[in-house]
């Protein structure tokens, strides 16, 4: 069983162990971890042979936004990822069409469910959370729908420490402990009730959502306003390949590792460089799965400094101006080759790098989940979106928005509520983009502990100067907000809180002990493997090789969950040392046999139907296709998602053959964003029903 | 500059697109004009895939006979998939009225030499695996009537009309019309202006609207109706199911299994809806899904993938209105399809290109039957 037993951050908490079948065999898992997780936990990583063309299928989202997960849960086809794991559960893989169940039982009694609430949020992620508090300390009474087992969304899968204000949105803190937080806040408020293992299904003209709960019930809900806070969904990317199982959002791999503790892969080759594809390594160098390289096709990493720096110095190599060529694999995918592009991102093959991985993250960005704004504002209801649903942008800013939010929701409903002016600019701070780098502090080592900061680039962050207890270090004025640069002012204690606090692990204290040796203290996120007296190779900011380091001292501090080592250096790099590398360079090679089969007219963008980019192109220029619904005809579209995946891939098939997309008809999104059992739809009651899941 | 054609089409749809590949296919030059970006979006989009011509009236009768020729060719002739799948009809009987009607206008449509009969419960459960038993007192059965893709069609007639030379214009809703003594010179949109020996009148759910732009009144009026979709699964049963009992809240309704393995469903409300909201309701899941289970309990399992709204240009008798307009010389009408615009289209579209090229034709007798200027006071009996 491929379980994570020890973690550097996260506790393992005893869960309680049953059994279930898969395909007749018998296998265990956690009880009310998603059957998917379970899955993968026991090495099924083929969830389904689809019924056009007989390819495995694996997991993609782990987030309820596609079908790839589809299984045969006691004989009902079903998301594995949002339906949670309960004992003797008979779970099948999906071989072609699924055949129903003979049922002799007579209809049982159908009943409506009914409810009501003067606000729907839909969504209980960072903005949904902090929107239903604002919203209930205002006065409305508020069901806060949300598709998971526990709210807290993607805050769940972040075991980092946040960047962000102190202020506003727990910055310093871990994201699964805000999540916990603000859980807390929500249970005790008699004016929120919150809604699990429940997705808003649609939105209907009589100002009626229907609301799919615990993958049996199906319940209309009136309401006067509503709050879209669904969050994002991962894109995905066209190369050959990509149906593979084992290629899958870096979303879905934080839930895995994360949120359910599945050791999910071995050798990992993330694409894209944001923050998410750069936490991604991170959060898998925690749970000991080995990163082969990031791969982006921008020159620059697209996320943090400080968290491209922090990735690069535990030895994880950036590929960037490079792209995916292709995965490869007979039922699971066993390599990823990329290459360099030139100007016009084309790539140039003969620079192909093929690397062995079992799992290939697919870190391309996100888009928002906001179907329902926009079908609701055609109804004429009150409506907000919040978080990622509103903007794509950290979680600490989707804590924040989701408060503005929640107010301006109160003032659209009648409450006579003044929302403080300076909150749209510290929104506006927090949903920045990364601003311009700076040069670092030059500091003169001496005989006490002084910071040496190795954040260089305007993000919005600033728990390092919250935490300093005699306030040594301030932001450099620049821009007047969270945005500026810290320094130090020269009063530094030795704390070492800054240290311990700081999300970028960007902070080392150093002292001078003679003409030749120094003394840092670093930030280790990992399990110490190693006792006093051990050396370590450390690495500049960029993760260049300096020198090795011997381990004087192992402290942990237990508030930020951080190990502190003193280590014994030269004092000619006292100041250059940002880091320590985990992950040897041996780990990291490309592969001796390089793949170059390259047919880009392969790689699937429709996963519900099976439609190569390759059939697309070619009935756009065959058809003069101006329509999106024309593409039905393929079947894009007409599938599980409701064209909400492909419609993200769409756009560049139709650049790249001169066509702007915005001249095109969109497909108009329906009800129902998720496929619902028909006696779910009428809560049908028999005894069978309420047992079979 | 004014386009001139042949025939001018008003609307790329049901009817409109296998009419002008039949036009274009006599040599005619022919124009389709059409408000929306593609075929097929208005109404056709809409329609669930039925066709069967076990009506009641001879005209009705003798266009989806011609349409099912037209349909169950369509690969052999000319290639296209159209996802036709012969499943037949079946009317289940649960109460002694609905066996009383069936069998009554079962007499009528052996008159007219339909392949229909009547099958008892035994024979039903055979047909339909797993057709709820209780109370089943028998149905007709009519084994040539069958189903295909609405999509997959409209695009077929929309390829072949483009391969005989028909032009479309899409985003083109015709906006004005001007006319001179007893002929509509001029047909205006918001970028052209078109002329036409023959304008027709195919707007479906807004027939009557484009009439009006003329100066003629006919009683074409939409109300609505929902449907829906499952995904796909193993074939379970061939037949479109149509259960004709009332509710407090619906009339009939019926399913099918189309060829990708999805059931796709509809039901008519009670009362009516009328007018043009296409917006999806939350009356319509529960309603439609408790009496499918009712009747077909094996589909509780079975996923409900997506719902839509779309309109029935009705009129007051519920039958079509074809024929020539007699206060404007050069237009044609073929509206009010009371939601039949796809079982319709293919068969009308054959038989009014022989009306309207050569002028004669055996089918002729439609034109008086389904005259624009009928009585109204009959009323069809299995709308």
């Amino acid at each position: 069983m491929q379980y994570i037993k020890k973690h550097p951050v996260l506790d393992i908490p005893g869960k309680r162990e049953v059994l279930f079948t898969c395909n007749g065999k018998s296998c265990s898992g956690h009880e009310g971890e998603p059957v998917s997780s379970a899955l993968i936990a026991n090495g099924i990583h083929t969830f389904s042979y689809h019924y056009r063309n007989h390819l495995s299928q694996g997991i993609f989202c782990a987030n309820g936004q596609c079908s790839h997960c589809t299984v045969l849960i006691n004989g009902i086809p079903l998301k594995s990822c949002i339906t949670p794991l309960k004992a003797g559960m008979d779970v099948r893989t999906l071989e072609g069409l699924p055949e129903l169940a003979e049922s002799k039982r007579k209809p049982g009694k159908s009943r409506s469910l009914n409810d009501g609430c003067d606000v729907l949020v839909v969504g209980g992620g960072p903005s949904g959370m902090t929107a239903a508090l604002e919203l209930a300390n205002a006065g409305f009474s508020v069901i806060l729908a949300d598709d998971k087992t526990r709210p807290g969304g993607k805050l769940l899968l972040q075991t980092h420490k946040f960047f962000g204000s102190t202020a506003d949105c727990y910055a310093g803190t871990r994201g699964h402990r805000i999540a916990e937080l603000l859980e807390e806040q929500l249970r005790v408020h008699a004016g929120i009730r919150i809604l699990s293992d429940t997705l808003v299904a649609g939105i209907y003209k009589d100002r009626k959502a229907g609301l799919f709960i615990g993958n049996k019930n199906y319940a209309l809900v009136d309401f006067k306003g509503l709050l879209i806070s669904a969050g994002a969904r991962e894109r995905s990317l066209i190369f050959p390949g990509n149906q593979l199982p084992g290629v899958f959002g870096a979303g879905a791999f934080q839930t895995l590792v994360n949120r359910d503790g599945v050791r999910a892969a071995g050798k990992i080759f993330i694409v894209g460089s944001g923050n998410v594809g750069l936490i991604a390594a991170y959060h898998a160098l925690q749970a000991g799965i080995s990163v082969k390289g990031i791969c982006d096709i921008l020159p620059q990493p697209g996320g943090y400094k400080v968290h491209a720096d922090k990735i690069r110095r535990m030895g994880v190599p950036l590929y960037l101006r490079h792209t995916v060529l292709s995965a490869g694999g007979n039922d699971k995918i066993e390599r990823v080759t990329i290459a360099e592009v030139d100007e016009e991102g084309n790539p140039l093959l003969e620079t192909a790098k093929t690397f062995d991985v079992d799992t290939l993250l697919i870190a391309v960005g996100l888009a928002p989940i906001d179907e329902f704004f926009e079908m609701a504002q055609e109804f004429g209801f009150p409506v907000l979106k919040a978080g990622d649903a509103e903007a794509i942008a950290e979680a600490s800013s989707a804590m924040f928005g989701g408060r503005i939010s929640g107010l301006k929701m109160a003032k659209l409903l009648g409450k006579d509520i003044k929302i403080d002016e300076t909150y749209y600019e510290k929104a506006r701070v927090l949903k920045s983009p990364p601003g311009k780098t700076y040069p670092r502090q030059q500091i003169e080592l001496k005989e006490n502990f002084q910071p040496i900061i190795h954040c260089l680039q305007e993000i919005p962050c600033n728990p390092c100067v919250s935490i300093c207890p005699v306030n040594a270090i301030q932001l450099h004025p620049r821009l007047h907000n969270i945005l500026d640069v810290p320094e130090y002012t020269g009063k530094c204690t030795g704390c070492m809180q800054c240290v311990a606090i700081c999300p970028g692990l960007a902070i080392t204290l150093a002292r001078q002990l003679d003409g030749k040796r120094a003394e840092l203290v670093l930030p280790y996120e990992f399990i110490p493997g190693f006792e006093p007296g051990a050396t370590l190779p450390l690495t500049d900011i960029e993760g260049n090789y300096l020198e090795d380091g011997t381990v004087e001292q192992i402290r942990f501090h237990k508030k930020t969950r951080t190990t502190l080592l003193t280590m014994a250096v030269s004092l000619k790099n006292a100041t250059e040392i940002a880091g320590i590398r985990v992950q040897a360079e041996s780990e990291t090679k490309a592969s001796e046999n390089t793949d170059l089969s390259y047919v880009p007219d392969n790689a699937y963008l429709c996963h519900c139907e099976m439609v190569t980019a390759g059939e697309i192109r070619k009935f756009i220029r065959e058809h003069a296709v101006r329509d999106l619904n024309q593409l039905k005809v393929l079947r894009v579209g007409m599938g599980s998602c409701g064209g909400r995946n492909c419609a993200l891939l769409l756009p560049k098939i139709f650049r790249d053959l001169g066509i702007s997309p915005e001249t095109l008809t969109p497909n108009r999104k329906r009800p129902l964003s998720v496929e619902i059992p028909m006696q779910a739809l009428i809560n049908e009651d028999t005894e069978k029903s309420r047992e079979d899941l | 500059m004014t386009k001139h054609y042949d025939i001018l089409i008003i609307g790329a749809g049901s009817v409109g697109v296998p009419l002008a590949f039949y036009l274009a296919s006599e040599k005619l030059r022919v124009a389709v004009l059409e408000k929306e970006a593609s075929v097929g979006r208005g109404q056709n989009r809409a329609a669930i895939g039925g066709v069967r011509a076990t009506h009641s009236d001879p005209a009705k009768i003798a266009i989806c006979q011609e349409s099912i020729h037209c349909l169950a060719a369509m690969q052999e002739e000319y290639g296209y998939d159209i996802h036709w799948k012969q499943g037949g009809y079946c009317y289940p009987a649960y109460r002694r009225e609905e066996e009383r009607t069936f069998k009554e206008l079962l007499q009528i449509q052996t008159r007219y030499k339909l392949n229909i009969s009547w099958l008892s419960a035994d024979a039903i459960m055979r047909l339909i695996p797993g057709i709820n038993p209780v109370g089943l007192l028998g149905g007709t059965f009519s084994p040539e009537d069958g189903s295909a893709s609405p999509l997959l069609t409209s695009d077929a007639y929309f390829q072949l009309a483009r391969k005989c030379g028909a032009d479309f214009y899409f985003g083109e809703e015709v906006r004005e019309m001007r006319i001179r003594g007893k002929q509509i010179e001029e047909v205006r949109t918001k970028g052209g202006i078109y002329s036409a020996g023959l304008v027709i009148n195919c707007a479906g759910a807004h027939a009557a609207a484009i009439a009006k732009l003329s100066g003629q009144d006919f009683p074409v009026n939409p109300d609505s109706h929902e449907a829906g979709i499952s995904e796909p699964v193993q074939a379970l049963f061939d037949p479109m199911i149509v259960d004709m009992r009332p509710e407090k809240d619906s009339k009939n309704y019926y399913f099918y299994q189309n060829k990708e393995g999805q059931i796709v469903f509809c039901i008519t409300p009670h009362p009516a809806r009328n007018g043009f909201d296409c917006d999806n309701t939350s009356e319509f899941l529960p309603l439609v899904v408790r009496r499918m289970i009712g009747i077909y309990p094996r589909l509780r399992g079975l996923r409900i993938r997506r719902t839509w709204r779309g309109l029935y240009p009705m009129t007051p008798d519920a039958f079509p209105m074809i024929g020539y307009n007699r206060e404007m010389e050069n237009n044609f009408l073929a509206i009010g399809m009371c939601g039949q615009g796809f079982m319709l289209g293919p068969g009308l579209g054959r038989i009014l290109s022989e009306i309207i090229a050569n002028s004669s034709s055996a089918h002729r007798f439609i034109l008086e039957q389904l005259s624009p200027y009928r009585s109204f006071d009959s009323r069809e009996a299995l709308q």
